[in-house]
Formats: C-alpha cells, structure tokens, sequence
C-alpha cells in the first residue's frame, strides 16, 4: 500500500535524487513562486503530495462547514438573526438548545423516531437473516428469480408503493381495536415502521446473504451433529460468525430508516402523540407567525447527533461492510 | 449474538413446528424461511405497485368517500401526457429568472416535471461521480488521521434528509443566509432563490451533491480496494506516470464497481421528494414524486396520482435496463 502513497514517499529513491538535485542547484535569483515551481517540476512527488493534501482540505472544508455554520445560526439570539455572519454567531444564547424542548415537546418526537427506527431494524435482521441465508447457503430451485424479485423491489420509487398503503393503513380495521384505539394504522408506529422495513429488507439481505455464504459448510455440519435443529444452526453458528456483517447491516438501516423522508412525513400527521418522527419537529419550527430559524438549527443539530455518533463508532463497520464484504474470508 | 432467540427449540410452543420443519427437504425449508420476507415484500412492494396500476385505470371522483371512479383505461396517461390534466398549478414559477433552463412554456406539465427529475438525476449523478471519484481517492491512502478524515466525508451521507435540506434551506434563507449574498456577488442568483424555479433547482442539486457524493466514494472506495496493489508495482518499475496509472489500472478496474454505485445513484436520484420538500417547496421544483402528492393532497385526483406514480415506476425501469446492458458489456460477459 505504502508503495503508491503520496504521503511517505521518502522511500522512493526518486525524491532522494531529487533532494540532492535541489542542494546543488546553484543559487539563481528566483521569486518564491518561481522557487516553488521549480521544486515541484524538479520534484513530481512533491507535488503529488501537494494535490493530496489540498484536495483533503477542500473535501474537509465543504463537508464540516455547512455544520458548523448550523451551530452559528443556533447559539445567535433571536432578535439578532438578521446580523449573523458567516464565521461567528451575532451574540451567544445557548438557551436555544434548551427551548426547543419547551416550545415543542422534540424529545418526544426523536423518540418517536428512535422506536421507529429500532424496531425496523430489528424486523430487518430478523427477517432478512433467514432469506439471507436461505439465499446465501441453501439450493433450491427458483433461487435466481426469488433473489432477482427481492432486488427489482428496490429499484421502484417509494411513491408507486404509497396510494394503495395510505389506504390500507386509513381502513378500520375491527380486529385491530382492542391493541390501537382508532382501529387502524395511520397515525402509528406501524404506519411508518412497515412500509420502511420493507423498503430496506433487500439491501439488508444482499449483505447477510453475503456474510452468511462465506461461513465454511463444516461449522454449520458440526452444530447439525452435536444435535441442533436447523435454524439453531443459523442463530448459534452462522449469525455469530457473521456478527460484522450483522452489525453493518444493522447500521445500515437504523440510520436508512432513522434518516428516511417520504413515508415518515406521510404516515402520520405530524403531532408528536400521533408518533410523528423527528422530521415533522423540525419543520414545526416554521411556526405560524414566525419562523424560528435558530431553533430549527438547534434542533437539526440535536436530531444530527445520534447519526454522528453511530458514524464515528460504527465506521468501521459501514466502511468495511460495503467495501470487504465480497472478499471477507 | 442471537442466541437466545426462540431457535432454540426448547419452548413447547415452538417445539411442534420446529420439529416438523426438521423433517423437510431442504426446499420445502427455504421456501418457509423465505415466507416473511416475501409477506412483508409482498404487503409493502408487490400488492401496491399492482394496486397503482389498477387505480391508475380509473377515473377521478372529486366528491364522495370514494376517491375513484369507473374504468377508463389508459385515459389518465392520454390527459397526463397531452396536458389535459387539471393540476392546480401547470407552469413551474418563473419569478426572479428568464425561465427554466430546459422547459418550455406550454408544455404538459408532466413532461416539465419528467424533465425536473431526469436533469436533477443526470446532473447529480455525474457530479456526485467525478467528486466522488475524488474522495475515494483520498480515503484510500495511508496517512495519519485517515480515520476521522474518513468520519468526516462519511458524516454528510448519515444525515437525515430534513436536516439537509434545513441547513440549505437556512443557508439560502435571504433574511439569515449567506448563500444568496455570495451567489448574486458572483453574478448568478435573484433576490429570493428558494422561491425562483431555477435558483432552487440548482441549489437542490448542491444540497444533494453535497449528501450523497460521501455514497458514491465508499462504493468506489470498494472498487479501489479490490484492485491487485501488484499492479501498481509493475506498473511503477516499467516506468508509468501516476497518470497513466490511473488511466490504464485504476479506471478500467474500478468500472463495474463504478456503474454499480452510478446505477444506485441515479434511481435514488430519481425519487427526489424529501429534499424539495423541506429547502423549496413542490411548488417551485415540482419532480415526479413531488407531482404524486400535489395531485393527492392538493386537488384529490387519486387516480391521477397513481398514473403519475406508475409512469415514474416506469421511467425509472427503463433507466435498470439500460445500466444492466451497460454493465454486462463493461464486464465482458462476466457477469
């Protein structure tokens, strides 16, 4: 790897040549650009290296500024919106991240999103554990077109799915009345949690499917032998070998289903006891009269941070997930 | 992990069926494995998109419970595609600019939000590819915090949508925003971009440039590092530029993994709703999915909604076909 890396180039018996070229050049009358110019053409590595680091400060910039300048709009009081500048907030009011809690109840509404979003990915793995590996280990015959059918699923766009589901959650539905009190699902966790368990079902089955094929069949015949039924094989041996490709999968969907738009937006109608998700708090903030535009930043940014989080920890897991899955041993 | 699931067998409850399960082939077991997933697909994906195109045969019934009215064949398409629709608004807002880059005035109002989407989808799609390409290129190396590098071009694509479209929202707000300023100082944008059709357009498209370019970069980050790193070596001893690395080992490498991410892209392109929704309004960049709701929320013309709904089915189906033929020939037949 370090063979190609511009940044420990030092090895490379060209830029030592190089190094001595630049000491025994002799003194010309040059400008510093006109200096730099010359170390880069006498050089290339150099300014190989150049590019890089340029190009990584550029892609760091355009990425974490729009977040810091959400903190600037969020700590400005109210009053002094107008004047906020680009760099530094016009006045310091961190009470803002403490009234969006009070002029709307938004923990209720991130927690509506959370419960959502957990549930899903827990009907996800579930789910997708046993279709990824039937599909991943077992032959059978129809195995290509069932996985094909799986995959076109998520080509279709969201909006071909939603007419019929908005009038099937709207229907009462009498056996539904003794467990939600209005009798059906429109303005219910189940509302958004199906439709989005399902829109995200194909892409966690590719994963498990190609995590679960690559446990070597011997393990899986051991478990048989030492007396486990089947699917004791799948929970006891598979799924634990293949916890990386579970996790990733896991992730994977919390922050689809967490992140996610149009169902969330649709399924409910937007009041934080008929468990609208944390979207519909945000876009509460455009209020009547007024638009509170620092609290709708505090909020963005309370609502950001549990995907934050999960990304700096989880890493590893997305990266490595999307990149060794195919090569993983 | 999952251990203590009610695999185990040990339940009474479950013991009978597990038992049973135990004593079939094992076709009759993946055919009862795969049955949630296929119920789940079925209630959420298969029945709906049957059931779309159904209702979109019907007429519209504006009065009374029911929102459909008889059969009328394929009329609702006839009047989508000829402009006969009566949506509550047919010309895209062209306060503030000369007009619409690539729509013209008079057409169906369809065809100028199948434009809207199939110029977002195109244009995002490139540049996510090109900047993409970009970032997975720095990813890839080995420098001292490559790590948090990595978190930081990852973070934008873990956001959710409303926050994206909040923060350019408040970007491009001209009471708050510094966006408009700097745009107009560089001789381009209006007075008020988030109510200008074109402003908007292309402020969407750097929103989501911005999102999901970190997507991109991580599917071809896959491709980068599925490369034989010996290449590179040879490559270096036969004396070959950086340059001509790249052109002759990475690119061609990288292709299949490229029009994979690129085929993603473009159908997640193709979908924009939620992104409008939350920075310009449906009004202002109506796309197709935008058209879907209008046509639902604000003049109830279900089944017009659902012709809309299956056209974009439809559109975006021809899109897969095109990328699967691409891809076979780019693999040579591999795949």
């Amino acid at each position: 790897m370090s063979a190609t890396d511009p940044a420990t180039g030092d090895d490379d018996p060209t830029v030592e040549m190089a190094n001595q070229a630049d000491r025994e050049e002799p003194d010309l009358d040059r400008g510093p650009i006109e200096a730099w110019a010359a170390k880069m053409i006498s050089n290339p590595q150099r300014a190989y290296r150049m590019t890089f680091y340029v190009a990584t400060f550029f892609f760091l910039v355009t990425t974490l500024f729009p977040f810091y300048w959400l903190l600037v709009v969020a700590l400005t009081p109210r009053n002094n919106l107008s004047e906020v500048g680009v760099l530094l907030p016009a006045g310091f009011n961190p009470g803002a991240f403490i009234e969006i809690f009070i002029t709307l109840p938004f923990h209720r509404y991130v927690f509506n999103s959370f419960l959502i979003a957990t549930i899903a990915t827990v009907a996800v793995l579930l789910v997708g554990s046993l279709a990824g590996y039937v599909f991943g280990r077992l032959r059978f015959r129809g195995r290509r077109p069932m996985l094909l059918l799986v995959l076109v699923t998520s080509f279709f766009p969201p909006a071909a799915f939603f007419i019929p589901l908005n009038r099937l959650f709207n229907t009462n539905v009498d056996v539904l009345r003794p467990l939600i009190s209005a009798g059906s699902l429109y303005n219910t966790p189940y509302a958004v949690f199906i439709p989005l368990s399902a829109i995200f079902l194909p892409l966690s089955i590719f994963i498990l499917m190609t995590f679960y094929s690559q446990i070597p069949d011997g393990l899986e015949d051991a478990a048989r032998v030492e007396g486990t039924t089947r699917l004791g094989a799948l929970f006891r041996v598979i799924v634990p070998l293949s916890a990386p490709g579970v996790a990733t999968a896991g992730v994977l969907t919390f922050i689809s289903v967490y992140n996610e738009y149009f169902f969330s937006s649709l399924m409910t109608d937007g009041r934080p006891g008929s468990w609208a998700p944390m979207l519909e708090g945000i876009l509460r903030f455009q209020g009547e009269f007024e638009v509170l535009y620092n609290l709708m930043a505090a909020a963005s940014i309370v609502a950001v941070l549990p995907v934050a989080i999960l990304v700096v920890v989880a890493q590893e897991k997305i990266v490595s997930g999307l990149t060794s899955g195919a090569v993983k041993e | 992990m999952a251990t203590d699931t009610p695999a185990d067998g040990s339940g009474s409850v479950f013991a009978r069926p597990l038992n049973w399960l135990e004593t079939q082939s094992e076709e009759v077991y993946a055919y009862v494995l795969l049955a949630p997933a296929f119920l789940l697909l079925g209630v959420v994906a298969f029945y709906p998109l049957i059931a779309t195109f159904r209702f979109s045969l019907l007429a519209n019934s504006l009065s009374g419970a029911e929102p459909f009215g008889e059969f009328i064949g394929l009329g609702n398409y006839v009047d989508l595609l000829t402009g006969e629709t009566p949506f509550t608004q047919q010309f895209i807002s062209v306060t503030l600019a000369d007009g619409f880059p690539f729509v013209e005035f008079g057409a169906p109002f369809l065809q100028q939000a199948l434009l809207v989407t199939l110029a977002f989808a195109i244009a995002s799609v490139v540049f996510e590819t090109v900047i993409g390409f970009g970032q997975a290129l720095v990813i890839d190396q080995d420098f001292y915090g490559r790590r948090w590098v990595r978190v930081a071009i990852i973070i934008p694509w873990a956001i959710p949508i409303v926050i994206q479209g909040m923060i350019f929202f408040l970007i491009f707000n001209p009471t708050i925003g510094w966006g408009t300023e700097f745009m107009q100082w560089l001789g381009v944008f209006g007075d008020n971009p988030l109510s200008s059709s074109t402003d908007s357009f292309f402020i969407v498209l750097v929103a989501d440039i911005w999102k999901t370019t970190a997507f991109m970069a991580l599917l071809i980050l896959a491709g980068l590092q599925s490369i034989d790193r010996g290449l590179y070596d040879v490559a270096r001893v036969s004396g070959a530029s950086p340059w001509q690395r790249f052109k002759y080992i990475t690119l061609p490498l990288v292709a299949p993994a490229l029009l994979v991410a690129m085929l993603f892209r473009t159908l997640d392109a193709m979908r924009i709703y939620g992104l409008i929704d939350a920075t310009a309004g449906c009004e202002t960049v109506p796309s197709l999915t935008c058209l879907v709701i209008t046509a639902l929320q604000e003049s109830r013309r279900w089944a017009t909604a659902s012709a809309v709904a299956f056209l974009t089915a439809i559109v975006i189906s021809a899109f897969v076909v095109a990328y699967l033929v691409a891809l076979r020939r780019s693999s040579g037949g591999v795949a």
